[in-house]
């Protein structure tokens, strides 16, 4: 579902994850200034992503929705065309169903406006697989949000509909954010891993009582 | 019915006025934010408010701003229009009231009958919700919901989305064409196959019953 370009500003040179369970930036030779650097690119990107979805929500999805208005009061002229208006409305909410898919895959507007936890609320009760999701409303960056929205729907987007249910947790720690997904497919953990390490985060793979969990953590203030 | 309406978009608003007008009603002010909207219904009296959720004060002015319109004035019916169906909106709406509210699709108020219905339901004390998320809440929800909304029966999976709309009894019987005795059966039978109390089957908070049921994470969240 999700093929924008996340890694476009991605981190270049050696693999950042160590071979087996633990995986983080080890290995990058970047100093102080690169993460510095590094992070603000990662904000940028993010907040150029977020205002995309504002710009689709204000301009074309305004207009579409604008124009069902326009259809109605036509279809209240003319009588006998009633039912094409009608049809073609239809189309346009089939058209606005489309535009919000591709908002969504750019920046979901519920992360926007209320936060992960809302945002991963709303995907577990979209996903087809059993999710569990604790989280607390406080808010991080718009970065560490978008980061950690898509790390979550990259791992579950192809988690086994009928196996046992995945945890989530979020919540704040001393240094910022904490996201633990419990029972998830730990494979998927790695394919995330580089859009975390870009903020300078880590990830974390631990197993407890034959349960797995994926353990992100992402600085910030 | 005397209509206040505030949408920060103009093409919307200008449109929403004109089929306002059309359907007969008296539109006794539009404003581009919520404070101006507060501000307009402290000397104009209006029978519905309709809010944008996404306007300003941001993030979610329409959703601040009913709670102070309920406050003042608590007969005034409230009809929020959205870009998205989100159920974490819906559950926010039911938080400022479980009467004479609703929650649509802006592209689908856009003819005189369905605007009409729509605010005439509300104006009566009924809930409205957007049936696009409805039908979506009864069809996939919380995944420990699963198996139990599976099993009721095809009539009584219509029924429950009928119920999640905010339909009455009578609305249900009209929208099935059955008599009103058949659905008193089958939401008796809906409300034990769910272990949801019989009392809450009175209808404002058997909404918010079924609509709970549906979006919970387990039993007796």
């Amino acid at each position: 579902m999700v093929s924008l370009g996340h890694r476009g500003a991605g981190i270049q040179g050696t693999n950042p994850y160590v071979s087996g369970e633990f995986l983080h930036n080890e290995g990058m030779t970047l100093g102080p200034d690169d993460d510095t650097a590094r992070r603000r690119q990662a904000d940028e990107h993010w907040t150029r992503r977020r205002d995309l979805e504002r710009q689709l929500h204000d301009g074309p999805a305004l207009r579409i929705a604008a124009l069902t208005l326009h259809l109605g009061l036509l279809g209240q002229k003319a009588g006998d065309l009633r039912h094409d208006i009608e049809d073609l409305q239809g189309q346009l909410h089939i058209v606005l169903q489309e535009l919000r898919l591709i908002a969504d895959q750019i920046y979901p507007p519920l992360l926007q406006e209320a936060g992960l936890g809302a945002a991963l609320r709303e995907l577990a009760s979209v996903l087809p697989a059993p999710v569990r999701v604790d989280a607390a409303d406080g808010r991080f960056d718009p970065a560490v949000e978008g980061v950690a929205y898509f790390a979550v729907l990259e791992v579950l987007r192809d988690h086994p509909v009928t196996t046992r249910t995945v945890d989530i947790t979020v919540r704040r720690d001393d240094d910022g954010l904490a996201l633990d997904l419990a029972g998830a497919d730990t494979g998927r953990g790695v394919t995330v891993g580089d859009r975390i390490a870009w903020l300078g985060g880590v990830v974390e793979i631990v197993e407890d009582a034959g349960r797995r969990t994926i353990k992100v953590r992402i600085p910030c203030g | 019915m005397r209509v206040a309406l505030a949408e920060d978009g103009a093409l919307f608003r200008d449109g929403l006025m004109m089929l306002l007008e059309a359907a007969g009603h008296e539109v006794v002010g539009a404003t581009a934010d919520g404070d101006a909207l507060v501000e307009l219904l402290a000397t104009e009296p209006a029978d519905v408010a309709i809010l944008d959720i996404r306007m300003p004060p941001e993030p979610d002015g329409g959703l601040v701003t009913a709670e102070r319109l309920r406050a003042a004035h608590p007969k005034l019916g409230l009809l929020f229009l959205s870009h998205y169906a989100e159920a974490h909106y819906l559950m926010r709406v039911l938080q400022i009231g479980t009467d004479a509210i609703g929650y649509r699709l802006k592209e689908k108020v856009g003819s005189v009958d369905v605007l009409s219905d729509t605010l005439t339901r509300i104006r009566d004390g009924e809930i409205v919700i957007e049936p696009v998320l409805a039908r979506r809440l009864v069809e996939r929800p919380s995944s420990s919901r699963r198996d139990v909304v599976a099993a009721l029966s095809g009539r009584e999976q219509e029924v429950l989305r009928l119920m999640a709309e905010g339909r009455s009894n009578g609305g249900i019987a009209h929208q099935l064409v059955v008599m009103p005795k058949a659905v008193e059966k089958h939401i008796a039978n809906i409300f034990s196959k769910l272990g949801l109390p019989a009392d809450a089957a009175e209808h404002h908070r058997r909404v918010l019953a079924v609509l709970t049921y549906l979006r919970s994470q387990q039993d007796g969240a």
